[in-house]
């Protein structure tokens, strides 16, 4: 295997972090949370929200986010527009202002997400080629301008969250198995085939893979949370049978099978078999998942059956302190010490800072 | 100055009175349908006796099947009240197990953990009007089964979902951050019982033109599938009108109920027969005049739109 910063400088990557003067996180008020979401007048924007749930700012988006990817150190958030986006749009969380918009290459679009590499240096993004549906990633040189500097398989189909294990420069990419087309929207054109698979990327290679198995191959790995040591959590979304409960929380050691977590049928079949967000608690102790279709999040810890938290249209989850943040399109925003109502919607998915 | 009034209301959306429609709506409805279910429990091992009261509770849902939100939705609650639709005979099946099982699959305890669908309403029915109420220990099990579930959701009413909804916004109440999501809670209460109506109680019978499927339509065997029909029409009209003033609305669920009484079949038979079908189906479009009009007219007023990420998914 090639030298992982070899990989990188063979790319171009500058390996710097940018020369533009520009503000730390701590110097925009402290946010710890990003996410998009809706005004009440129906305008879009992206929010920081720092630890008392209050927001630190707000930057108009020209139409609905998805997700966004936090920049390690800089006040610099990559705001994603929906699947399947030909635009990603670097903000300067101090000015508002668009410093950089990135556009997906000619035969490509975005599925939402991207992560940081190299302290910032490398912006990393999961897109779809298009014409023969394979899954990409996507290289940015953040130093230099968020100039494209190539491209690597996924390793599947449709990759969707792609996140770093915390302490390495390791990928963790959820190939959600699912072929679309832009020209046909987000029809999935390969139900009766498709095979999702957990992907790990060092180097621009593919180091490990796990697959789901055969009787699960319908559940659409789609969103990630990576713990300290390195185990990932995966929310799924079920496409088979409507009337068919399985397990939407995959957990994932590298170098092992997928395990999964379930709860008891009634409770199961309450997330409508749509998990939207997984988080690991902020102490690494409990995961949790989403489902804003059932309006519940299940909570795994010790027990076998999850803590089950009710709140409508609930979606973001993110670690904050010991446990969790919640988010939801409510404009509901739930954390250990209490919740805060905003009027706003807020969408998908919260994402930490740092 | 009437100019200014008027601005102002529309900018701040107008707040349903939560605890009318809890002390009006809600719980009377919860209280009827574990009074109903107590009184089928309590009756003799006699189809005599057993019809009307079967019929009693299986209305008395009717009347609250809409309010899914709570105590309903907790264990699978609702599931095992009434399973249906049920298009794989997944009642047929259970209830045959259960039979096979014997007396000491039938204790209350055994009851509750056995699958959904051979429990509720509809394994009654099929025991009720089809067997004879044989045998008696598990028809009277099963009926015990039924009142217990719906006491546990009467309970749960009392105990403490209806004070969550009436103190939304106090300390610690996470469930209802504000009284505006009791009201939405209550408005997605309308609009998927109109859904419902319109796609299983009225489409799975009616199926198309060319395919009708009696055998499908809600309890045919004790010939409730219209009168659930009617009943549910009744609540969702008396829940609208404590949501907010909603003229249109209110017509067509009017003209819906003018409509489902009208069904001349109660067991809903006449989706196969030309001559009839087209007033079902008449009752079906008015009813989803009404889903728009809600929307339109409630969903307007109380400044309520549609999930945000529920009915994004991605």
């Amino acid at each position: 295997m090639r030298n992982r910063r070899d990989f990188l400088r063979t790319m171009g990557a500058a390996l710097t972090t940018c020369a533009v003067p520009t503000l730390s996180w701590a110097e925009v008020g402290g946010p710890v949370l990003l996410s998009a979401a809706r005004d009440g007048d129906g305008q879009f924007a992206l929010y920081g929200l720092d630890a008392g749930m209050e927001t630190t700012f707000r930057i108009a988006l020209p139409g609905r986010g998805h997700a966004a990817a936090a920049h390690p150190t800089l006040a610099h958030a990559v705001a994603f527009a929906r699947r399947p986006g030909t635009f990603a749009l670097v903000l300067d969380c101090g000015t508002g202002v668009v410093r950089h918009r990135l556009e997906s290459p000619e035969g490509r679009h975005f599925y939402g997400h991207g992560a940081f590499l190299e302290d910032g240096a490398v912006l990393v993004t999961t897109e779809n080629s298009i014409e023969d549906g394979e899954g990409r990633l996507g290289f940015w040189d953040a130093g230099d301008g968020y100039r494209r500097m190539g491209d690597v398989a996924s390793g599947g189909i449709g990759p969707h969250e792609v996140v770093r294990l915390p302490g390495t420069q390791i990928l963790a990419v959820a190939n959600g198995g699912i072929r679309t087309h832009p020209d046909r929207g987000r029809e999935k054109l390969n139900l009766d085939t498709m095979r999702p698979n957990l992907s790990y990327v060092d180097g621009g290679e593919i180091v490990a893979q796990a697959e789901m198995p055969t009787e699960l191959r319908q559940a659409s790995l789609r969103h990630l949370s990576a713990r300290t040591d390195g185990t990932v959590a995966a929310a799924l979304q079920w496409q088979g049978a409507p009337e068919r409960v399985v397990p939407l929380l995959a957990i994932h050691i590298r170098g092992e099978a997928l395990q999964f977590r379930s709860a008891d049928d009634a409770a199961q079949r309450s997330m409508e078999g749509y998990a939207g967000s997984v988080a690991w608690s902020g102490d690494g102790s409990r995961v949790a998942i989403t489902s804003p279709r059932g309006g519940v999040a299940h909570i795994y810890g010790g027990d076998a059956d999850p803590e089950i938290l009710h709140r409508a249209d609930i979606c973001g989850v993110a670690p904050f302190g010991k446990g969790f943040a919640f988010t939801d399109g409510l404009g509901g925003a739930l954390t250990p010490k209490g919740a805060r109502r905003h009027p706003v919607a807020w969408d998908n998915h919260l994402v930490p800072i740092g | 100055m009437i100019r200014l009034l008027a601005f102002t209301l529309f900018a701040t959306p107008a707040l349903a009175d939560v605890d009318a429609i809890l002390d009006q709506h809600v719980l009377p409805r919860v209280d009827s349908f574990a009074a109903a279910t107590d009184r089928l429990a309590e009756a003799p091992c006699d189809p005599a006796a057993l019809k009307p009261a079967f019929a009693e509770a299986s209305v008395a849902w009717a009347g609250m099947s809409h309010l899914t939100l709570g105590p309903v939705e907790e264990a699978g609650r609702g599931r095992s009240i009434l399973f249906w639709p049920d298009r794989r005979d997944a009642t047929d099946r259970g209830l045959r197990l259960l039979t096979a099982q014997g007396e000491e699959a039938w204790t209350p305890e055994a009851i509750a953990r056995a699958s959904v669908a051979a429990r509720g309403l509809g394994a009654l029915e099929r025991l009720i009007f089809e067997r004879a109420a044989e045998p008696c220990a598990l028809t009277l099990a099963l009926a015990g089964d039924l009142a217990s579930t719906a006491a546990a959701v009467q309970a749960g009413w009392d105990g403490d979902f209806a004070e969550l909804m009436r103190t939304a916004g106090a300390p610690g109440n996470t469930r209802f951050l504000a009284p505006e999501e009791v009201e939405r809670a209550f408005y997605t209460a309308l609009v998927s019982g109109l859904e419902f109506l319109t796609d299983q109680r009225l489409g799975a019978p009616l199926n198309t033109f060319d395919d009708p499927r009696p055998a499908r339509a809600e309890l045919r065997r004790a010939g409730l599938a219209a009168p659930m029909i009617a009943t549910q029409i009744a609540a969702l009209q008396e829940l609208a009108a404590l949501l907010a003033p909603a003229p249109e609305t209110q017509a067509s669920l009017a003209r819906a109920l003018e409509q489902a009484r009208g069904i001349e079949d109660p067991t809903l038979a006449g989706v196969a027969d030309p001559s009839q079908r087209a007033s079902i189906e008449a009752l079906q479009t008015t009813l989803g005049a009404a889903r728009r009009q809600v929307d339109a007219e409630i969903g307007g007023i109380l400044g309520i739109s549609a999930g945000f990420n529920a009915l994004d998914g991605d």
